[in-house]
């Protein structure tokens, strides 16, 4: 019936030619849009922005030789490369090379004359002079062993009057200082971090977290009786559930807050020393459903330049931030995919490269760099070294690439107020939402226009002033000898 | 007379019980209101360009959330909430006011909103951050000013005393909150009805 309608037939007709100019002018801008990834605006919209990173491939305990890895809970790769994987099921160490082929693997120390095993442990750290500290969770202890596999110390549960009889130690992360102190995160201790000093003697607690109250919980547990407050859950500080420490000595924590800070920078006092002035205080995404709630922070790891990254396990995705408190990329999900997860447990990085660790599917992803990824690296580098000429031009190169990104504007503004464009830094700041420096941008501009035409004002005003006095006077005159005529 | 219709406002602003009292009794009504209602106008105006205008260190507005018929709308139906409200209630407590004068006095008050905001969406572009705190204290100064004016002005034309007018404003405030409450509720329902009868046809018509 459509088809003997000749109208009706030339309009289906260039339907069906719209449809198909669509899809094929369609599918190549998809292409060029390039928009893999987001970031959140000043407003806390989600944009679109280019991918900074992307999966290059991934390595398994198959691949590596040594049979699959069980439930592996902890990665870490040295300064030369070397990746040391924690093989919590398997109770090992594996020790791959930057090739990702099998450098070493440990299972057992000799503890004075004694093999020892590991039993189920759950984190290691590896210091710069490659010492590597594990963290043996089953046998509650510490164990650390010299860069040739003999046993340094080991730490058992420690007795202090600042512990309770009942007190269990169950390390289950642990880093070390450059004056060898060592940091200790362990199950059911709500006090913070705790702190040995290098001899393995336990000094105090660092760093607790501070009690979150949800308001309608405190307002039932005020009306309610001594018996039913027994009853209910005590409010204890959250515990930590990752730490990560840089090259200054400052510890990177995360905790499971839901709302307090869920990322933090302790220094030596344990005070928290983040600066957040980015739009949003760094704590993974802003925007997500209420049902399933905010990002549950397992694993952070500090780079250089202030750089540092957070696992969020709840959408497997890998929140970078710099210095400022500013996200810079995300990357990661959860899937099947190549570059997705299952169970992420342990982000770490080889050089500009990120490698996630899933412990359900015993399986290291490698992330490299895109052109973005690694300007934008650069940019906040140059910026944190004190570059600023070269800040500029990275920052440039970023917002060419990926115009969303509002602070990197911010950066342009900050170099050519070095340079003494400051109009030009103006428009820039205003575009990253900076007041506070536009406003300094704007201060030293507007001193430089009445400079300029400071003698020009000044003329203004004194011929204003001139012609105004003559003027009062001539009517003066003229109104007294007006005055005399009447009379 | 046209000298007069720039001086009155003015002499209001500064001598409120005069001049609220010549607006009730001695000046023409019909002017006051067309002059009443250019007020609101300017005022719409001043909101809406200040919204576009200001400088950025005092102001930062999301793009997407500027509308300036929204604008219009926040200053327009305030003012006749309150009017209405005001009204509803002065009537009951022996209020001589009539409602044109409330609308003329309250529009009135609003003068010194117009007059110090409207300079300073100039203003503001050309101060810096620490400078920032005088923008900030003449918006508060104005919304004193707005106020008080409105105090005096309620008082005047319902020649009522200081704290029963006090009183009155305050429960008309309680009692916007239950004409916004009641016409939520009445526009909710008339969506719902009109959604109501639209999927009944849609019915019908998908029927065939």
């Amino acid at each position: 019936m459509l088809t003997r309608n000749p109208k009706i037939r030339k309009g289906l007709f260039m339907a069906l030619c719209c449809l198909i100019g669509i899809s094929v002018w369609g599918s190549p801008v998809q292409a060029n849009g390039n928009a893999d990834s987001y970031n959140y605006s000043y407003w806390g919209r989600t944009v679109a922005s280019p991918a900074a990173y992307t999966a290059t491939g991934s390595v398994n305990g198959l691949d590596i030789g040594i049979g699959i890895l069980k439930e592996p809970s902890d990665i870490q790769v040295t300064s030369d490369n070397y990746v040391y994987i924690l093989d919590s099921g398997n109770n090992r160490v594996v020790i791959l090379d930057q090739n990702y082929k099998l450098f070493n693997v440990i299972d057992s120390f000799d503890n004075e004359g004694t093999i020892e095993t590991l039993l189920n442990p759950q984190g290691l750290y590896v210091t710069q002079d490659k010492k590597l500290l594990i963290a043996d969770t089953g046998n509650k202890r510490i164990v650390e062993l010299d860069k040739d596999n003999n046993l340094i110390k080991v730490i058992e549960a420690p007795q202090s009057e600042l512990l309770n009889s009942t007190f269990d130690f169950q390390p289950v992360r642990v880093v070390a200082d450059k004056a060898q102190r060592i940091y200790v995160m362990s199950i059911g201790v709500f006090d913070g971090l705790m702190e040995f000093s290098a001899a393995g003697e336990f000094n105090t607690f660092t760093g607790a977290n501070r009690v979150n109250v949800d308001p309608l919980e405190y307002f039932w547990k005020t009306i309610s009786t001594q018996e039913q407050q027994s009853k209910m859950i005590m409010f204890t500080p959250t515990e930590f559930t990752n730490l990560d420490i840089n090259e200054e000595d400052f510890l990177y924590v995360t905790n499971g807050d839901q709302w307090g800070e869920n990322i933090k920078m302790l220094n030596a006092q344990g005070s928290d020393i983040m600066r957040r002035n980015g739009y949003f205080t760094p704590q993974g995404d802003i925007r997500y459903y209420s049902d399933e709630g905010p990002s549950r922070l397992v694993d952070i790891d500090v780079t250089d330049s202030e750089i540092f990254s957070v696992l969020d396990a709840k959408r497997g995705r890998i929140f970078t931030y710099n210095g400022d408190g500013h996200l810079l990329y995300v990357f990661g999900g959860l899937g099947n995919k190549l570059g997705e997860f299952k169970t992420p447990t342990a982000i770490t990085r080889m050089g500009n490269d990120f490698l996630v660790l899933d412990k359900a599917l015993g399986e290291i992803t490698v992330f490299q760099t895109t052109e973005y990824g690694r300007m934008l690296n650069e940019a906040v580098r140059s910026y944190y070294r004190g570059d600023e000429e070269k800040a500029f031009d990275y920052y440039q190169q970023t917002i060419n690439m990926n115009s969303n990104l509002e602070f990197a504007y911010g950066g342009i503004g900050k170099a050519l107020l070095r340079q003494g464009n400051y109009k030009e830094a103006m428009s820039y700041f205003k575009k990253s939402m900076d007041q506070k420096n536009y406003s300094k941008a704007y201060l030293l501009y507007r001193k430089e226009v009445l400079r300029e035409y400071f003698s020009i004002i000044m003329t203004g005003i004194f011929i204003l002033v001139v012609g105004i006095s003559i003027a009062t006077r001539y009517r003066k005159i003229v109104r007294r000898k007006r005055g005399i005529f009447i009379e | 007379m046209n000298r007069d219709l720039v001086k009155y406002p003015l002499y209001l602003i500064l001598h409120p019980f005069d001049g609220y009292w010549e607006l009730k009794y001695e000046r023409n009504q019909k002017q006051s209101l067309i002059f009443a209602i250019a007020i609101l106008f300017m005022l719409a105006l001043t909101n809406i360009l200040s919204s576009q205008y200001s400088g950025f260190v005092v102001h930062i507005v999301d793009p997407k959330s500027m509308n300036s018929f929204m604008e219009i709308i926040y200053v327009l139906v305030p003012v006749l909430f309150f009017c209405i409200a005001n009204w509803s209630l002065t009537t009951l407590l022996d209020g001589e006011g009539k409602f044109v004068e409330i609308f003329t006095s309250t529009c009135f008050a609003l003068i010194p909103l117009v007059l110090i905001n409207f300079p300073w969406i100039w203003l503001s572009n050309v101060i810096s951050m620490e400078e920032s705190v005088f923008y900030y204290f003449s918006s508060s100064l104005a919304l004193i000013w707005f106020v008080f004016m409105l105090f005096i002005g309620n008082m005047t034309i319902h020649q009522f005393s200081p704290s029963k007018s006090i009183l009155t404003i305050l429960l008309t405030i309680v009692a916007m909150g239950f004409m916004a409450f009641l016409s939520l509720l009445f526009f909710s329902l008339i969506q719902q009805i009109i959604s109501f009868i639209s999927v009944i046809y849609q019915e019908l018509a998908l029927r065939n």
